[in-house]
């Protein structure tokens, strides 16, 4: 009996000290995490002159101008729609084609499956600074360089690697008797896209969403290149105006950094459950 | 009917001489950062070109750092260059001077034009392509001593003028948690453009630079050894502290005006940090103290060298017009317009007085702040100049030195090894262009 005891003891006491380092552990990141942006929206209510005398402490004359000057300087008016829309443009793109191709390359074989599939995942390896100047080159040859479609199209073209890659390996594990028997009833491939493949490949779907979203919210190298006209650019073109290596302002810099990170914060906020759960499941296919 | 006959001549010629006025659309590409001094004046600048000339409509595009470098190179690959733009007179446009891609200004804006302007800036021979295919707005001295002289007196110090006099105030200092001189070199160039450009112009000069591309001369020679040494030194002596290693170049220029370094160590252009800035009002140091308690220095003589009171300098940035512009042409009218607002007198006055830089251009006046009158009077003091490494080596070889000075900031190489890396990087790079 004593010895019995003894056991569940240390095991209660064992069981105690692991949740102990695992909340050690877990409240360490989540400062980790968390504090950077806390000190970035701390320092942007402080004047640059109050920021190089104290960079720790809480604003002691807290200011608003700079996410006002910050806001007017950046043209962050007509850069916001611009986001939204090339952001929400893009992934409704990229998922939409993904899902389509991947359908194609997992189900529908042909002897062009292959080398087709390929030549998108080969994609996954570019960089887009590789990218570059040959994108330039092409969207001045087809005449629409510093237009909204050819930003879409490149944004929704370097997607697809990844895109399709994740769909097709997705819709594999979607067994082969579903797509067989509505073939016996009868329906097409694209009525068999809509109505069984669709919606069982909506954990993907969510998962390819989540990862442009962010991926093209904050996307900067491309976009530079591929418009010059203020009221075509994103969100990161106008806060890089605030972020070179002479600057004097911090103050604004740091409002402009806030006020970039807004939306992702709140659409993490808004949807963190449908985020959790859309990474779990696109995560293990099947 | 004398007077309707004269009313109806002058509203006809007026009405001629409108549609006489071709319109034109040029493309610019202006580099301009938000958050430092000057922004507002630059805005106003080219407002107020616009209003002036209804008849050009400028299409302007707006970039800095690296993304500004990275268009203007798809913009040179694909042949389609802005109208007038904003380049470096060195390796940093390459493209531009080695495929001629701008127009020389010698022949677009004539000898009468570029008079008013000093010789350092009209010779070609201080760009890369060896022709003008921009004009610099300044000539640079990248290496500048920034001086509280109050912080030293208070302590009993005096404006130091040796290598020996820094290495005395260090003890003192030191205790008290100020550093005797600062060089943020967490970005690489710093050290390098700032200073060691100056110290290899004191001990080797610009001869043995030339010896070196020449291939008669090595950087493992004693003169080059000798300068990185004086590098290791100024750390060794706790005259710099290792910690600036980390400090980024951002963050540097306050601390100095918060008192953390008696010695601050620059280019000329950096007294636009220290003055107020229109649009808040605020200043990092106040007029009244940048006149009394600080000072432009030239860096302190040093032992051994052989060139004393040379200082690094170098052409600085300009605008340029493109060489894709038909001679002749309304858009070539339109863009030497622009060129000639953008160097004019006014608009000169205007960048002088944000301390953006002292115009290369002859004459100019303006109200400026105490520590940007200093800048010319610092010119005229200290007439010997000499290169600055990035300006004359490739980024093959001064990315290397650069990694090299950082290296010796932290005691981790020698000045032998350093000087032993940066030879067969040069080495290296000499085979690849053969």
């Amino acid at each position: 009996m004593g010895e019995e005891l003894r056991t569940t003891l240390v095991d209660r006491l064992g069981a105690i000290a692991a949740k102990a380092v695992a909340y050690t552990l877990m409240i360490l990141f989540t400062v980790m995490t968390l504090y950077p942006i806390f000190w970035l929206v701390m320092n942007s209510f402080k004047s640059t002159k109050e920021f190089q005398v104290s960079q720790l402490s809480m604003p002691v004359e807290p200011t608003l101008s700079n996410y006002v000057e910050a806001w007017k300087m950046g043209d962050f008016a007509l850069l916001f729609p611009n986001s939204i829309l090339y952001t929400v443009g893009a992934t409704l793109g990229i998922v939409l084609v993904s899902l389509l191709a991947g359908f194609a390359f997992a189900k529908i074989g042909s002897r062009a499956t292959k080398p087709i599939y390929n030549s998108f995942v080969i994609g996954i390896l570019i960089t887009a600074q590789s990218l570059m100047i040959p994108l330039f080159l092409e969207v001045n040859l087809l005449g629409i360089y510093n237009t909204r479609i050819a930003v879409l199209l490149v944004y929704i073209g370097t997607g697809l690697p990844l895109g399709v890659y994740l769909a097709t390996e997705y819709i594999r594990s979607i067994p082969n008797a579903l797509i067989e028997s509505a073939r016996i009833d009868g329906a097409g491939f694209f009525r068999i896209f809509w109505k069984i493949v669709l919606p069982m490949a909506m954990p993907v779907a969510v998962t390819l969403s989540i990862l442009n979203i962010s991926n093209i919210w904050n996307e900067f190298a491309l976009i530079n290149i591929l418009v010059s006209r203020t009221e075509l650019k994103s969100l990161p073109l106008g806060i890089y105006k605030f972020s070179g290596s002479l600057s004097t302002d911090y103050g604004k810099q740091f409002a402009a950094l806030t006020i970039g990170m807004i939306p992702m914060l709140l659409f993490y906020i808004i949807f963190r459950r449908q985020i959790t759960k859309g990474v779990a499941a696109g995560a293990v296919k099947g | 009917m004398k007077r309707t006959i004269m009313a109806t001549i002058m509203i006809a010629v007026a009405v001629a001489g409108g549609f006489a006025q071709e319109k034109v659309t040029l493309n610019v590409m202006n580099y301009q950062q938000a958050d430092q001094s000057g922004y507002a004046e630059d805005v106003a600048i080219w407002e107020k070109f616009q209003k002036d000339n209804p008849a050009i409509t400028l299409n302007i595009e707006i970039l800095f750092n690296d993304p500004y470098h990275q268009k203007l190179q798809a913009y040179a690959a694909a042949g389609t260059l802005p109208d007038v733009f904003y380049v470096w007179p060195g390796a940093r446009s390459a493209v531009i001077h080695e495929k001629k891609l701008a127009k020389d200004l010698n022949q677009l804006l004539g000898a009468s034009y570029l008079k008013d302007f000093s010789a350092a800036a009209t010779n070609p021979a201080n760009q890369l392509g060896r022709y003008m295919a921009m004009l610099p707005q300044s000539y640079t001295y990248t290496s500048v001593m920034y001086v509280n002289t109050k912080l030293l007196a208070d302590n009993g110090f005096k404006p130091p003028k040796t290598y020996a006099d820094l290495k005395k105030m260090v003890p003192k200092l030191k205790a008290k948690g100020i550093a005797v001189a600062m060089l943020p070199n967490k970005d690489a160039w710093p050290m390098q453009s700032c200073l060691f450009s100056t110290v290899v112009g004191r001990m080797a000069g610009d001869a043995f630079i030339d010896s070196i591309l020449a291939g008669k001369a090595k950087f493992t020679d004693k003169p080059f050894v000798a300068s990185l040494q004086v590098i290791a030194d100024l750390y060794k002596d706790g005259i710099f502290s290792r910690e600036d290693v980390q400090v980024g170049y951002g963050e540097a220029a306050g601390m100095f005006a918060s008192g953390k370094a008696a010695i601050y160590i620059d280019g000329d252009w950096r007294v636009g940090a220290y003055i107020t800035d229109k649009a808040s009002g605020k200043a990092l140091i106040a007029p009244a103290a940048q006149d009394k308690d600080f000072a432009l220095m030239p860096f302190v003589s040093i032992p051994g060298e052989k060139n004393p009171g040379v200082l690094s300098a170098v052409a600085g940035t300009g605008w340029a017009v493109s060489g894709s512009l038909a001679t002749g042409s309304a858009k070539e009218k339109a863009a030497v317009k622009l060129i000639q607002y953008l160097y004019s007198p006014e608009v000169q006055a205007i960048r002088f007085g944000t301390g953006a830089f002292v115009p290369t251009r002859k004459g100019v006046k303006a109200a400026v702040e105490p520590l940007v009158a200093k800048v010319p009077l610092f010119y005229a003091e200290n007439a010997k100049t000499s290169y600055v490494v990035d300006g004359v080596l490739d980024p093959a070889v001064y990315n290397v030195i650069n990694d090299g000075l950082i290296a010796i900031g932290l005691g981790t190489k020698t000045p032998a090894v350093v000087a032993a890396e940066t030879q067969k990087a040069f080495e290296s790079w000499t085979a690849s262009r053969k």
